[in-house]
């Protein structure tokens, strides 16, 4: 049982109570008062179904009842109560999010999102406390009006309202796009964002909101700037923001501005971070595209102009280099690309890689392996120099032209050798930094140790520099030009073809001078020879022909200043001869102290054939001049007689030299059994269909031969090239290497390489070497165990 | 059959007559300058261009040496106007012409 002393509080307790909601008042008429007041403010306050209307009440009624409540202290005991019974009613908000959210999930409709939403915020403006009563019972009101909500909501809610902001930002009013309009709120939209707002679902779902925008950022970008290389499209993309997005932002980011001022400066932060989206994904896709925008260069510069301003806000760099150089390992330096096509693409790529970035820090990177690949090619000198002097008919923009480009100056200082042309042409050893420069720059940070700044304009001299030294490129130059000019004729019986023929020259002249510029005077010194001797043997064979007159025009040649000739042992026969000797005489008589030695296998010979049925006029080398010559004297002849009529040449140019007269119907395979592999002379042509066959077979049988002949490499060239040389060079070597090898037994190769080094005139490099010991070994004189090299005994 | 040549672009070498080599020799290796010891057919250091702009000089000593490279040696005073070769005072050889073009061993070979 309670004490007394527990009786005693509880009554000074209820005495307390009593006295406070009592007041002064008689009796109980406070209490009375104070439970009138509570119950018409419970009453009030209760949440009723959407339906049900609210119960009229007069304002100040209400004032005084809550006052009444307040005086009592019992106002935080209300507010509890109010929201003990929001709790209770709450399943009725929960029944419709679940109504709503279920046909949501089954016809992913995003407007039952919409009308969910919508409803929400008529159940919590049907809920919701006067205004009049303070902020403290509203905003407490609010936050548990809010999590309830959220404790009640689907998880497929997210989604749905994703996909609820997306049809709004897709139904976007464009028309008020200027900034003044920033704040107006007559958009379709705006109600459904105060109705975000009211819920609290913007600060919930600002993520998935902001995800929406970068979405449609992303997909509006892809959309319209994919293969779109032609033209920028930053400035594009920023107008069309401005258009469509910016006022969607307005409602989420601005929303409570006042003025236009005000918005723009809480669009401030947001607007930079989608613009930065913008340049993200742009440069992303130009990143992914970027290949194929160098392949497409100069028609793609607009992409390039977009990367550049992209990459100068987006630190992409890094990943643009591994693109690159994944893509160019994927697509271009593999056996199946041409190495005219890989030098194109590279040259377009120094050209793109500047344009995005001058000092040329992501050339170097990306330049780095394409260059190592071109180096180990074989054929890459060939190509650049081919390239260099335009040799090809299918690309008329050769480097040479773009070494003459003023546009690609970049005003880098020079030695000026060459009048304005000397600016570009600036031999690349010259060009050290300038310390006194006060227009210097660091290098850029991401440079790495080995970056070396290349001058901007000069993409020769980088392509040139892919190799350690030039020598290799003036040779090869050399071999060119000597194959050049000694296919053009020396003279030629009509006045148009002698133009053409001094244009010919002339254009060789104008392309040496220019390379002159490059590679330096002393270099190309030889083709100078090589040229003049073109313009002087026109001049002595005018002088010639003017004395007497002969079939022959020989390019006479300085042999120690071409480059090495092939050498063949072809001599003439019949009247070839003869004509050489009367040409050598006259010569004689015209230079007295020199004398001609004919190349007989080099040049053209224009015949003109007399046969029994038909007359045959044909252009032809000297190998198949001298088989017909052969002809004439007799009908028949097999092949080893005829390779020995001509003083021995090897059988496969023979063959092929058979198959010309073959193909002319000139020389047939005798079919007899008994004349198997001879050839004769066809001087009537059979009727048709009546030996077809077996001709027919002859041709295929011949080259057949050729065609084997040539799969083992002997194509016919005049000049050997510069690899061939190489080879024939090491052959003089190969005896020192041979004798060392016999003395001192097996060596490594830097002891070989360093003993050759006594050698005169050796300039081999240890590399050099060990591809000819390689060679030397698959031809069997050589092996090689643990490093040791030794005689094949 | 009758085969007529109406054209025939050749190409051929030149070569100094010195008279003292084969001028049949095969390998084409000519003699060089015993001054220079750049070939005849080269030119010499000062010159640029072969040939007529770089011609050779014959003595009646049967040596023969490119012009500039002799004129030069000439000049000099430790010369004493002698070939370099065998010491006797330098004479230019008359060149005879046909004599040049005969076949076989130069008179003073």
């Amino acid at each position: 049982m309670a004490s007394d002393a527990l009786r005693s509080q509880v009554a000074a307790k209820w005495q307390e109570a009593f006295g406070r909601l009592n007041k002064n008042e008689q009796g109980i008429a406070g209490l009375m008062a104070f439970s009138k007041a509570w119950n018409l403010a419970l009453a009030l306050l209760h949440p009723r179904k959407l339906d049900e209307p609210k119960e009229p009440a007069d304002i100040d009624t209400i004032k005084t009842a809550f006052t009444v409540i307040n005086a009592g202290r019992r106002l935080p005991f209300l507010l509890e109560t109010f929201l003990e019974e929001l709790q209770k009613h709450y399943y009725l908000v929960q029944m419709d999010v679940e109504e709503y959210m279920s046909r949501f999930e089954e016809t992913e409709d995003p407007d039952f999102v919409r009308k969910l939403v919508l409803r929400l915020v008529a159940w919590f403006k049907h809920w919701a406390p006067m205004s009049e009563l303070g902020t403290t019972i509203y905003s407490a009101y609010t936050l548990s009006f809010q999590t309830h909500l959220f404790s009640i909501v689907p998880p497929s809610f997210a989604r749905g309202f994703k996909v609820l902001i997306a049809s709004t930002l897709a139904t976007s009013n464009s028309s008020t796009a200027t900034s003044d309009s920033a704040i107006e709120t007559d958009d379709l939209n705006a109600p459904i964002w105060q109705a975000f707002e009211t819920l609290g679902l913007i600060d919930r779902y600002e993520t998935i909101i902001a995800t929406i925008g970068y979405e449609f950022i992303e997909q509006h970008v892809l959309e319209a700037c994919t293969g779109e290389w032609s033209r920028p499209m930053l400035v594009e993309l920023r107008d069309w923001m401005s258009d469509k997005v910016v006022p969607w932002m307005v409602l989420i980011y601005a929303r409570g501005a006042a003025n236009a001022d005000e918005a723009r400066v809480m669009l401030q932060g947001v607007g930079s971070r989608f613009d930065f989206h913008i340049n993200k994904t742009l440069c992303d896709l130009r990143t992914r595209e970027i290949f194929d925008i160098i392949i497409d260069f100069p028609e793609s510069s607009g992409a390039l102009y977009d990367l550049r301003d992209c990459l100068q806000r987006v630190d992409q760099r890094p990943a643009l280099v591994k693109a690159l150089r994944q893509a160019n390992r994927k697509r271009l330096l593999h056996p199946g690309a041409d190495t005219k096509l890989i030098l194109s693409q590279y040259v377009a790529t120094i050209k793109c890689l500047r344009l995005i970035d001058p000092p040329g820090v992501l050339l170097f990177k990306v330049a780095d392996p394409i260059r190592r690949y071109l180096r180990d090619r074989p054929d890459t000198i060939r190509c650049i120099v081919a390239n260099l002097v335009g040799d090809d008919s299918d690309s008329p923009d050769s480097l040479l032209d773009d070494t003459l480009d003023p546009s690609g100056t970049g005003g880098v200082g020079g030695s000026g050798t060459g009048g304005n042309n000397g600016q570009l042409l600036v031999n690349p050893a010259t060009l050290v930094d300038d310390y006194s420069d006060p227009n210097w720059d660091p290098e850029p940070i991401d440079a790495g140790p080995e970056f070396r700044a290349n001058k901007p304009g000069d993409v020769l001299s980088t392509l040139v520099s892919i190799y350690d030294s030039q020598d290799l490129f003036v040779k090869e130059l050399q071999v060119l030009l000597a194959q050049r000019l000694l296919s053009i004729p020396i003279s030629s019986s009509d006045q148009t073809s002698n133009a053409e023929i001094v244009e010919k020259i002339e254009k060789e002249r104008r392309n040496v001078e220019i390379l002159k510029l490059r590679f330096g005077e002393a270099a190309l010194g030889v083709c100078e020879v090589m040229l003049r001797d073109m313009t002087d043997s026109r001049r002595i064979d005018a002088h010639i022909q003017g004395v007497q007159e002969n079939v022959v025009h020989p390019t006479i040649i300085s042999q120690h200043f071409w480059p090495a000739l092939e050498s063949s042992s072809l001599s003439m026969p019949g009247q070839f001869s003869a004509l050489q000797q009367t040409y050598s005489t006259a010569f004689n008589t015209f230079k007295p102290d020199k004398r001609l030695k004919f190349l007989p296998h080099l040049g053209t010979i224009t015949l003109h054939l007399e046969l029994e049925d038909r007359d045959l006029e044909v252009t032809v080398p000297p190998l198949e001049a001298a088989f017909i010559e052969l002809f004439a004297e007799k009908n028949t002849w097999s092949l080893e007689q005829l390779m020995e009529g001509v003083g021995g040449v090897d059988r496969g140019s023979a063959l092929k030299a058979l198959l010309t007269w073959i193909d002319h119907g000139v020389v047939e395979e005798c079919v007899d059994e008994e004349r198997e592999g001879l050839f004769r002379l066809v001087e009537v042509v059979k009727e048709k269909g009546e030996d077809e066959g077996a001709g027919g077979l002859a041709r295929q049988g011949v080259a057949a031969q050729v065609q084997a002949q040539e799969a083992g490499g002997a194509g016919v060239q005049p000049a050997a090239s510069a690899q061939q040389q190489q080879a024939e060079q090491m052959r003089v070597y190969w005896k020192f290497i041979e004798g060392m090898l016999t003395n001192l037994g097996g060596l490594p190769i830097d002891r070989i390489q360093s003993m050759l080094r006594f050698a005169p005139g050796y300039d081999q490099t240890v590399e050099q070497l060990s591809l000819f010991l390689e060679a030397a070994r698959r031809e069997g004189v050589v092996v090689c165990r643990e490093g040791v090299w030794k005689l094949n005994k | 059959m009758k085969i007529t040549v109406k054209h025939w672009h050749a190409v051929a070498q030149w070569r100094w007559d010195t008279g003292n080599s084969d001028p049949d020799d095969a390998d084409g290796e000519g003699d060089v300058c015993g001054i220079c010891r750049v070939p005849f057919e080269g030119c010499c250091p000062s010159c640029k261009m072969p040939g007529d702009d770089c011609p050779l000089i014959w003595g009646e000593c049967t040596h023969v040496f490119h012009l500039h490279c002799l004129l030069k040696w000439l000049g000099t005073v430790a010369s004493k106007q002698q070939c370099p070769m065998d010491r006797r005072t330098w004479v230019t050889a008359e060149r005879r012409v046909g004599e040049a073009s005969a076949p076989g061993p130069a008179a003073d070979s």
